[in-house]
């Protein structure tokens, strides 16, 4: 140890600040703290920080709120005593520090705490503790902390602001001398130095200790005791420093606690001459390179000394920009709806990332889907679309939840048929939003108009405001499903589907078979888009392009316009009666159907693919085939994909009636509406049921005799 | 590698862990140290009891439990500008703005024996278990990081301050993307690397070694330093060479 640059050039001692760090799990704890025991009580807490000494070159170790800092849920009537100050004992990065927090309940009651009362108040706990020589019992007192906090629990962001209040020193202490601990000592001595800082730090009793004693013998010896005996120490006429675990990672500047321990010091043994270590690691050792020694002079007044006579105090600490609170969000961390949205979105990824590097989750996230009804297929459509990442769904239908609903509409529970019966749009989207509550679902009641259900005169404006709602809604969606209960709802739909181009799925059931199926191009953009194509590729085998034929929609099939197929039915014809797993069925492959489409470079003009044409379409694809409708059944359990053309004679999708439509409007619709006859005039259906016999279903794959229409209900 | 059962596995893999962190402590003398966390018991065992011990008697092993490393400090590489960001949510700024008034001028200011400092909010801390994974029969890395204040990375931030080579490695390698899980033990969301390639892709690291040590702890030991190696690169986690060394002679 060497005196000899002490006499000029001293300058103040200038201490680093301590700094804080709250653990996520803190703030966890708070939350569950206050609502489930605390309410609005706003009585101050005891809590326990945590720090360590040093142990990055480059970064300052701070003082540390964990879950284990606040008092347990159970503990009952403990808010007087120190919660779990030896709940850490032993841990060597977890020395226990004695706080208070102040969790006020509002904005304004966190902004009217008087904040130099608070730490005045601490202060002097700390005053007392030196006078009275608690520190020598518990050292820690030294670094009491206060936390003021105001935690807005259902934003999940958190104000805050950590006071570690520390007495001021007048006049200031002076740096005599404040050099890397390697260059003070001997090899002899820093060689025992730190054999006698490792067996302090690993002994589970002492770990948590931060402010020691080290003995210099005459022989080099260093040995490391409590506060308590110093007086034993000086008798031996060891050398002392004073040392304690330095957080600060600065080269002149130590850390915090030195503050107090000066003041303490300077109290309690009248030194006015201080040699300190700060004692900094390295992976669990001293380290003596970054480990500082220094020599302090103190001269305060006498007066200063005096237990009456509170020193200045300062500490608050300095957040980002200054004196102010600082703010935390976890709003993405411990927010659920934040939480299920990455973890969905990240699980979608993994998809993408593992299976199907080309999977477009942008595509999928943005599509915006009608569904057009809410019963078993619309519920699972629903459900299939959220799985695949598709965030914006409306759900339309007209009905209510009835009883018997929810064993096969999988968005239903009994409650939502209680009392009459929720509206499925709304009780749907309900569902959809508490499943995932990120998903932008809208419900939509309202009725299909269809044909063959004349409408009464007086009804005729609100049917007209019907359709052109409905119209309205196809416009803005990008997908639209076609998932309603009887054939002919599905007419407008399919027409104004066709009309505006947009990709239309419709699946269907018997009692045990299904359909799935894209409806083609709507009949005027194919004209135009072969047009563009014909522009575009000159070097494409012309044959191909211009023999393409437009894909049929669900009625093209047909050989009789839509009529009220509800009419002189029984009862187990007019409802849903299919084998129970259909729905889910069809509605899966309706909506993986979707996404083949939707990841087609050709979208809603791709061609027809066939089963036996994988081997061709999966290279390009890695999604699979395309096809254009799926027939399958279950009593045989087998599926098959099939083609049907467009028929020039639909009465949804030919261009006769798209033109109709579009010259004629909505009085064209209330026209079909009620005279459903008028369509098979329209289309030429009327003169080709007179030319029965020569009747053929344009089917590319071969079928038996099961393909019958399996697609009523 | 050799496995038994699964429940030798768990052991095989507790043993395996005490060793790595062991060697690791060793030789890697500039880094937090790894501890073996066992699970603590539920409240509601009473350890010494029979009915405990023949009824849950996996409540009691040691065996329950995961490495952990904490408070890894990264020095991302990113630019001052994209250090500054953090913590600024839009609802923090609000709430700040309110309470960014006189009521909070303070005369701390004028001690002159107080540090004066920029702040170092660019350090990112990482804590990392390791957690064996029954189902897939594999350890599996968690992680979570925040900022030197406490606020949490979010994975856009993570991958951001990554080293780029990292960036490129999460990116080409099918089997080292991070996604999201619950802590098997501590049940909050964290971050990790999904387990799903990693048996495949141990089985190639050792394809052309002889089958040593069946179902033994060193041959389990080697396989978590070579596991560690692969997805230490990450973070720019290295595995000292005397580890890999060792593992190389046995």
């Amino acid at each position: 140890m060497e005196d000899a640059d002490s006499e000029k050039g001293q300058k103040n001692l200038i201490f680093a600040p301590f700094q804080s760090a709250v653990d996520e799990g803190f703030w966890h704890k708070l939350s569950s703290l206050k609502l489930n025991k605390l309410g609005i009580d706003e009585s101050p807490i005891p809590i326990t920080g945590f720090y360590a000494p040093c142990s990055h070159h480059q970064v300052p170790s701070r003082l540390t709120l964990l879950a284990e800092s606040l008092p347990s849920e159970e503990d009952q009537e403990q808010s007087s005593s120190v919660p779990s100050a030896t709940l850490n004992q032993g841990n060597r990065n977890r020395c226990p520090v004695p706080g208070i927090l102040y969790n006020t309940n509002t904005l304004e009651g966190f902004q009217a705490l008087d904040k130099k009362s608070l730490i005045n108040t601490e202060a002097k706990k700390i005053w007392d503790d030196i006078h009275t020589g608690k520190v020598e019992e518990s050292s820690s007192l030294l670094l009491r902390f206060i936390v003021i906090s105001f935690a807005e629990l259902k934003k999940w962001s958190f104000c805050y602001w950590f006071a570690f209040p520390g007495l001021v020193l007048d006049p200031p202490a002076r740096v005599v001398s404040l050099r890397p601990a390697s260059q003070c000592l001997s090899s002899e001595q820093a060689e025992s130095l730190s054999a006698a800082c490792n067996e302090w730090r690993n002994t589970s009793l002492t770990t948590g200790v931060s402010f020691f004693l080290v003995c210099i013998a005459l022989n080099s010896h260093v040995t490391i005791r409590h506060l308590a005996d110093l007086e034993a120490c000086k008798n031996d006429g060891h050398k002392v420093l004073f040392g304690f675990y330095d957080p600060s990672n600065l080269p002149s500047n130590p850390g915090w606690p030195l503050r107090n321990y000066l003041a303490y010091i300077c109290i309690r043994w009248g030194l006015e001459k201080v040699h300190f270590l700060c004692y900094r690691e390295t992976r669990g050792f001293v380290d003596l390179g970054l480990s500082l020694i220094g020599e302090a002079l103190i001269s305060v007044s006498p007066e200063w000394k005096t237990r009456e006579c509170m020193p200045k105090v300062v500490g608050w600490e300095h957040n980002k920009g200054g004196a102010k609170p600082n703010v935390i969000s976890l709003a993405k961390a411990m927010d659920p709806t934040s939480l299920a949205i990455s973890a969905a979105d990240l699980n979608l990824k993994l998809m993408r990332w593992r299976a199907l590097p080309s999977l477009n989750l942008s595509i999928l996230s943005a599509s915006r889907c009608l569904l057009l009804g809410a019963g078993t297929l619309g519920c699972q459509v629903a459900r299939m679309l959220m799985a695949w990442g598709v965030r914006k769904i409306t759900m339309l239908d007209s009905g209510k939840v009835s009883m018997s609903n929810p064993l096969r509409q999988s968005l239903y529970t009994l409650d939502d048929s209680l009392n009459g019966g929720e509206f499925k749009a709304i009780a749907a989207v309900r569902s959809l939003k508490r499943i995932f509550p990120a998903v932008e679902a809208e419900g939509i009641v309202m009725a299909i108009p269809m044909p063959g259900h004349p409408v009464p005169i007086q009804e005729e404006h609100s049917v007209l405001e019907d359709c052109g709602r409905l119209c309205d809604l196809i416009e803005c969606h990008d997908v639209i499903f076609l998932l309603t209960d009887t054939r002919e709802s599905r007419w407008l739909p399919t027409l104004l589907c066709s009309s505006a181009n947009k990709i239309t799925i419709a699946a269907a059931l018997g009692f045990e078979s299904f359909v799935v199926m894209r409806h083609g191009t709507g009949p005027l953009s194919v004209i135009q888009d072969l047009k563009a194509e014909n522009l575009n590729m000159h070097n494409h085998s012309e044959t191909n392009r211009t023999g393409r034929q437009r894909l049929g929609c669900y009625f093209c099939n047909d050989v009789v316009a839509p009529i009220d197929s509800t009419a002189n039915r029984t009862l187990d014809q007019q409802c849903t009666v299919t084998r129970p797993g259909l729905a889910p069925i069809a509605s899966s492959l309706a909506v993986e159907l979707l996404v083949g489409i939707l990841h087609h470079p050709m979208g809603i003009y791709a061609d027809a693919d066939f089963a036996n044409s994988a081997t061709d379409s999966s290279s390009e694809n890695s999604l699979g085939i395309l096809p254009h409708q799926i027939r399958g059944s279950l009593s045989q359990f087998s599926q098959m994909t099939l083609v049907g053309h467009a028929s020039s004679s639909c009465t949804a999708c030919s261009r006769t009636v798209v033109l109709e439509y579009q010259k004629r409007g909505l009085d064209f619709v209330l026209q079909a509406i009620n005279h459903p006859m008028y369509l098979e005039d329209l289309t030429g259906l009327t003169e080709l049921k007179n030319l029965a016999g020569s009747f053929n279903l344009d089917w590319d794959v071969e079928t038996d005799d099961d393909e019958d229409d399996c697609v009523e209900i | 590698m050799g496995f038994g059962s699964k429940c030798e596995k768990r052991d095989e893999f507790h043993i395996a862990a005490s060793t790595f962190a062991d060697q690791w402590n060793k030789f890697n003398s500039s880094f937090p140290q790894f501890t073996w966390v066992p699970r603590p018991n539920p409240p509601w065992l009473h350890p010494t009891s029979q009915v405990t011990r023949s009824l849950f008697p996996s409540f009691l092993s040691q065996a329950e439990g995961y490495l952990s490393v904490e408070n890894v400090v990264i020095l991302p590489c990113t630019t001052s500008e994209d250090c500054c960001n953090e913590g600024d949510d839009e609802e923090g700024k609000e709430m700040l703005s309110c309470s960014d008034k006189d009521v909070f001028i303070d005369d701390d200011d004028d001690d002159s024996t107080t540090l004066v400092q920029n702040h170092d909010y660019a350090s990112h801390h990482y804590d990392f278990h390791v957690v064996y994974n029954a189902s897939y029969q594999v350890p599996v890395l968690y992680f979570r990081a925040c900022y030197s204040d406490g606020q949490v990375l979010l994975l856009y931030d993570v991958e951001k301050s990554l080293p780029g080579s990292s960036a490129k490695l999460l990116t080409e390698s099918k089997w080292t993307f991070i996604t999201q899980d619950d802590h098997p033990y501590l049940n909050r969301p964290w971050y990790t690397l999904h387990p799903c390639g990693t048996s495949e892709r141990m089985k190639m690291l050792f394809n052309n070694e002889p089958v040593v040590g069946q179902g033994g702890g060193v041959a389990v030991a080697e396989y978590l330093v070579s596991w560690f190696s692969v997805v230490g690169q990450v973070f720019g986690l290295q595995v000292p060479f005397e580890m890999l060394v060792s593992v190389g002679q046995s």
